[in-house]
């Protein structure tokens, strides 16, 4: 992982410099020298030592050896599951909690390819009607509402 | 102490079957609302206060208990048998508890993990009703170098939670405390980073970071090897764990226990700071602290009897000084006042026919728990074995609306699925979310008495040593770090070595 270390490593010291310089304007609010910009600053000096001492590591050759790598299959999958998941939570609002919910759990397990139709319609008709009713009558926090319920 | 008035509250308590069902009730709930990721235990009790208006205020205050118990409890079961802690007081439960159930050990680890709980929970209460005003006193000594050195001693515990890499354990526990500082600042309340967010100037709440790191991350990755990652199916048979493995366990649980009971008296602290030292000095004493983060049974006893013996510890303060130890217990001190009590040391004087069931009340709660907890063991493991394509959906869906319910806000989903996606790099690229976790939790406490003890002492850093509770917190955690540090980098070697005469023996 010595390449990808290094490339952290540079990453965080950008962003310690630019936390540091960032977190400068708020002097300006605070009489104390202990003020809104001393901890940040610490931890940016903190942060650019430890950047550095990974870049260091990882030059010795002492960086960890890669496990998994990521499967880009895989991880296209995942990019939209989280579509998936952009879309109920707008949906929630227009058609309501529990509807919103079992449409998202039917279409999830659906993509995931999850066998059997009866499974798919009943697994995600009772988590959303479970779980609408735990927070609606149990624990009473109400839920988004829309046309249905 | 009047031994006449206590036995007469547990008989008042175990006896009136009323009394004794309102326990269950509360611990039966408390369970339920500890294992759902996003709710807490203090959520659970601030919704179930309008329901004691009613009742008898002693029925409604054990209730109560039996739900702080329960609910601090409950979240290790999600975070063994789904990887999301369902308090954050169960997140360093996850470190081990997971992995042994991905080893289809689940059934075992809840066990591990209810016993451990009702161990910590019964002591702390026992230490709560005999020990009450001594422990008060010196948790009253507590100012803010003081509570910056629990911090620092506790932050200190992020070597023994950096998994393989300590140097990547510290970055990201300093990429934790980076986080800590958006928002208002506490002393001057100055918005910092926020850019001009309206939704930013509270920070970064902590219950949807907690479920990003721990359960989105873990969704996301469930997701993409969903084809590949063989099914586990998780043993239903010796659930329950041996004598002997008890008894393997025993000491760090009586050690972890001593941790938590003192943690909780503090005011300000709490049950996940508890945890997560608790499991620490676990690991940083044990003769193979490399087993750590495997799965391995003392991984989960250690965190569970902390956390829980917390809850007693946390009343000490609320009972004796009117300060609550940590937020469960400044919830109940609302429903206290409520029903006309005021906590305090009078409380004990005017009103021993309240105090003595709250005594009664915690320590029956802890063996209905005990019940509640071994009963549906079977029930628990079988979840593991439901197809992840029906599994996981339903904890993507759990993890929306835990991040939803805290603000009712979409933009804390919203942040808790970016933290998620960052999360779940992180761990491709060796960098473990657990010190992100505990920065978020002591970071606040960190910065604040930091900041207000150089402002007291005008700049002078030897306020942190010449102050002997302060004093001696800096020097353990010194200690602690340090030879953490070199019982770890050792083990490691010592793993090392190992796996390349493995594979010598096998070419």
């Amino acid at each position: 992982m010595k390449k990808e270390d290094i490339g952290i490593g540079v990453g965080l010291i950008i962003l310690s410099i630019w936390l540091f310089w960032y977190v400068g304007r708020y002097r300006a609010f605070e009489i104390y020298i202990y003020g809104p910009d001393f901890f940040p600053k610490i931890l940016a000096v903190m942060m650019a030592i430890l950047g550095q001492s990974l870049i260091i590591n990882a030059v010795l050759g002492n960086s960890l050896k890669m496990g998994d790598r990521i499967d880009p299959k895989g991880f296209i999958r995942m990019l939209i599951s989280i579509a998936i998941c952009i879309g109920y939570l707008f949906l929630t609002n227009i058609l309501g909690f529990a509807t919103a919910t079992f449409v998202f759990l039917f279409v999830l397990m659906t993509f995931l390819k999850q066998k059997g139709l009866f499974i798919r319609i009943f697994g995600s008709l009772a988590t959303a009607i479970l779980v609408w009713a735990i927070f609606r009558y149990f624990l009473i926090i109400p839920l988004p509402e829309g046309w249905l319920f | 102490m009047q031994f006449d008035l206590l036995f007469g509250a547990f008989g008042k308590v175990m006896l009136d079957p009323i009394n004794f069902l309102f326990v269950f009730i509360g611990v039966t709930a408390g369970i339920i609302v500890g294992a759902l990721p996003g709710l807490t235990a203090t959520m659970g009790v601030a919704l179930l206060i309008p329901f004691t208006f009613g009742l008898d205020p002693v029925r409604g205050l054990i209730m109560l208990l039996g739900l702080f118990s329960g609910g601090i409890y409950g979240g290790s079961i999600s975070a063994i048998l789904i990887g999301i802690p369902g308090t954050p007081s169960a997140a360093a439960t996850v470190l081990d508890g997971h992995p042994m159930g991905k080893k289809g050990l689940a059934g075992k680890a809840i066990g591990m993990a209810t016993i451990a709980s009702f161990f910590g929970g019964l002591m702390s209460a026992l230490i709560m009703t005999f020990c009450s005003p001594q422990i008060a006193r010196i948790a009253l000594k507590f100012g803010p170098p003081e509570f910056f050195a629990l911090a620092f001693f506790g932050l200190g515990i992020i070597i023994t939670v950096s998994g393989k890499s300590i140097l990547k354990g510290l970055i990201s526990g300093i990429f934790g405390l980076m986080i800590t500082t958006i928002g208002f600042d506490p002393l001057s309340g100055c918005p910092r980073l926020t850019f001009g967010s309206i939704e930013l100037l509270g920070g970064i709440t902590f219950i949807p970071a907690l479920i990003g790191l721990f359960g989105y991350a873990q969704v996301f990755q469930e997701i993409e090897k969903i084809l590949t990652l063989p099914s586990v199916k998780s043993e239903l048979k010796n659930i329950i764990p041996k004598l002997n493995e008890i008894k393997s366990v025993f000491k760090t649980m009586v050690k972890s226990m001593l941790i938590g009971t003192f943690i909780g008296a503090v005011p300000g602290t709490g049950c996940d700071v508890a945890a997560f030292v608790s499991y620490g000095e676990a690991r940083r004493s044990s003769k193979h602290p490399e087993k750590f983060g495997s799965g391995i049974l003392e991984g989960v006893a250690a965190p569970e009897t902390g956390n829980n013996a917390a809850t007693g510890g946390a009343m000490i303060p609320m009972l004796t000084l009117g300060v609550p130890g940590d937020a469960v217990t400044a919830v109940l001190m609302g429903a206290l006042t409520i029903h006309n009590f005021q906590p305090g040391p009078l409380l004990f004087k005017d009103h021993p026919e309240v105090v003595y069931p709250i005594f009664a009340g915690m320590i029956v709660a802890q063996f209905v728990m005990l019940g509640v907890g071994l009963g549906g063991l079977r029930f628990f493991a079988r979840i593991i074995n439901i197809d992840r394509r029906i599994l996981t959906p339903i904890i993507f869906l759990l993890c929306i609306v835990g991040s939803y319910v805290m603000r009712f806000s979409f933009f804390d989903v919203g942040v808790s699925l970016i933290i998620g996606i960052i999360a779940y790099f992180m761990n491709y690229y060796g960098f473990p979310g657990s010190p992100i976790l505990l920065a978020l939790i002591l970071g606040p406490m960190a910065e604040q008495n930091l900041r207000r003890s150089l402002i007291i002492s005008h700049g002078d850093p030897l306020i942190f040593i010449t102050r002997p509770i302060s004093a001696a917190f800096i020097i353990i955690g010194i200690f602690i770090i340090i030879t953490s540090y070199y019982r770890i980098k050792k083990a490691m070697e010592r793993e090392a070595l190992a796996s390349i005469a493995e594979k010598e023996k096998v070419d």
